[in-house]
């Protein structure tokens, strides 16, 4: 980052500025298990950011580090250039925790007012239930809830107010499609609002359709950063697939341009010499070209997008190998 | 803040089954034990059976009712994870232990009020009126005393091991606070412990009053020094906690 401070900066410009979100080789181990390793992330205003990551990636920590809910081992995290506590009690930051529970023996709509004059800027009572949408159930008590239900009410939970950042982890657990649906479309409408929105999940579709960008986890560590294009791009963005009749000169197909990966197998239509290979492409024009110039005939040629699933899982499981042969290398 | 504790009072005032036990034992408890006593004085001391258990057992009934009420929800509510998304409102933590110790003493109430009804109706205890407000008001502002320890122990324990130990310090104060005997007919040693415990501080509030006189300053000064301990204790812990359970 590049800032020029000029002596008309006032402090409050300058705290302004300051991101959002700041981990410092951020650590924190349980015992032999190093759940972050020497993060560091920085969130900006407005954006809308998937933390996404295998089980046992660290998101959970993370967001725990990140709320002041666990103190780190090692490196700093800020919020708005000060601690997550001092944040969460100017009322800045709100939250939607997988392990939040709710007070039980009370309404729903005892418990969002409540959530709401807590709230230094909470909103109008009615207006956080009906974001929600959860308007119907306001009188139901909250020990009665399905599961969809409850994530509604703990979404009540974390917009009752104006915060300026909003943190949900895996918040549409439990949500069938409708409600999912209307729920990102109560999230986009938050981050509309100018806040900025970090969230954490598995669905991989969310994370493509809603983020604007996306980090991915691995081991403790930030693996890969940057809009969900970018990273299918990392990954190597096409998938060409073709089916080859003569016999395959391995080393001419290796040396194609843009091959993130290539794998060679019998085709199950053709006898005897046929092969289907499979490649991902960083520019797949440009590697199918070439297999045309390498002399090649190739049949049922397939160009097709890698979805972010995809790309997630060519990231970590080349970052598996190539820890694995850091390892052996250390023997 | 004042919603929370508005909450927190009407939660307990919803929970009938503990409101029922609460408020009716320690009333059933005082006429099990001093329904039959006679009025002659108690051995080394000016009152007799009615007058001194009324006021031991109004205060533990109160103590039943805030310290074994609090730490079993508390600890409940941090395993359910309530705690956690509580943290992450502006509350600070001593609007956590403000309100669990104004719900208690909602609970509280009645029962000191029950146990002087019983003394009064069935054992024929007569007091001067400022002497009746005053062991009301003085039991019950004492209780918050044992609200707060509710708090801490709901804090440093959990799931189900909350249970034994509030057990364990509710019983060991009652009886060592001279709540389910006079102190008096303890030895001696007993006794220059049971001196600096809360729940002799307590007590000694109301048997104070019985006797005619003030409430010593130095009991006062006891209790004072337990609130403000275990009610900042309970509020340090609630900050603190950064165990999942």
């Amino acid at each position: 980052m590049t800032t020029t401070a000029t002596s008309t900066v006032t402090a409050a410009q300058e705290a302004d500025r300051a991101p959002v979100v700041s981990f410092r080789q951020v650590s924190k181990s349980y015992g032999a298990v190093r759940a972050v390793a020497d993060l560091n992330m920085e969130l900006h205003p407005g954006e809308t950011v998937a933390l996404l990551g295998p089980n046992g990636a660290g998101k959970s920590s993370t967001l725990d580090l990140l709320l002041g809910l666990r103190g780190a081992d090692a490196g700093t995290v800020t919020l708005f250039g000060t601690t997550p506590q001092r944040a969460i009690e100017q009322g800045r930051v709100g939250a939607m925790l997988q392990s939040g529970g709710l007070m039980e023996g009370v309404k729903v709509r005892e418990l969002v007012k409540l959530a709401r004059d807590l709230h230094p800027r909470g909103y109008p009572l009615d207006e956080v239930l009906a974001t929600a949408g959860i308007t119907e159930i306001a009188d139901r008590m909250v020990d009665k809830l399905s599961g969809g239900q409850e994530q509604r009410v703990r979404f009540a939970l974390a917009t009752a107010g104006a915060n300026d950042l909003i943190v949900l982890d895996e918040p549409t657990t439990g949500m069938d499609v409708t409600a999912r649906q209307t729920f990102w479309g109560a999230m986009r409408k938050q981050a509309q609002q100018g806040r900025t929105v970090l969230f954490a999940t598995h669905y991989l579709e969310e994370a493509d359709a809603i983020a604007d960008r996306v980090i991915v986890l691995h081991r403790g560590r930030v693996l890969a950063d940057g809009t969900a294009a970018e990273i299918k791009a990392r990954a190597g963005a096409r998938r060409v697939t073709f089916d080859l009749d003569e016999p395959v000169d391995h080393a001419a197909l290796q040396g194609l341009p843009h091959l993130t990966s290539l794998t060679v197998s019998h085709s199950g239509s053709a006898a005897g010499s046929g092969r289907t290979v499979r490649i991902q492409s960083q520019d797949a024009d440009a590697t199918v070209h070439a297999v045309y110039r390498l002399g090649l005939y190739p049949h049922n040629l397939e160009v097709s997008g890698l979805g972010l699933e995809q790309a997630f899982i060519a990231l970590t499981t080349a970052s598996d190998q190539s820890s694995a042969t850091a390892e052996e290398a250390a023997r | 803040m004042t919603t929370l504790i508005k909450l927190e009072i009407v939660r307990a005032l919803r929970n009938k089954k503990f409101m029922f036990f609460s408020v009716i034992y320690p009333p059933a408890l005082y006429l099990i034990i001093a329904g039959g006593a006679d009025s002659t004085p108690i051995p080394g001391m000016k009152l007799n059976m009615g007058l001194y258990f009324m006021v031991s057992m109004a205060a533990f009934g109160a103590m039943t009712a805030v310290l074994l009420g609090n730490s079993e929800r508390i600890a409940k509510e941090r395993e359910k994870g309530w705690v956690r998304q509580l943290r992450l409102t502006a509350l600070p933590g001593r609007g956590y232990v403000a309100a669990k110790m104004a719900a208690a003493a909602t609970v509280s109430l009645p029962s000191i009020v029950l146990v002087m009804l019983a003394a009064a109706v069935v054992k024929g205890v007569r007091l001067e009126a400022w002497q009746w407000l005053a062991i009301a008001a003085g039991t019950w502002l004492g209780s918050f005393v044992f609200a707060a320890l509710g708090v801490a122990i709901g804090y440093l324990a959990t799931g189900d091991a909350v249970r034994p130990i509030a057990m364990l310090i509710y019983f060991g104060l009652a009886f060592l606070g001279g709540l389910w005997m006079p102190l008096t007919i303890l030895p001696q040693w007993v006794q220059n412990i049971a001196e600096w415990l809360p729940t002799h501080a307590y007590t000694a509030l109301g048997t104070a009053v019985e006797a005619g006189g003030a409430p010593h300053v130095k009991d006062i000064a006891i209790l004072a020094g337990y609130l403000v301990l275990f009610a900042g204790g309970a509020a340090w812990l609630y900050r603190k906690d950064t165990r999942r359970a």
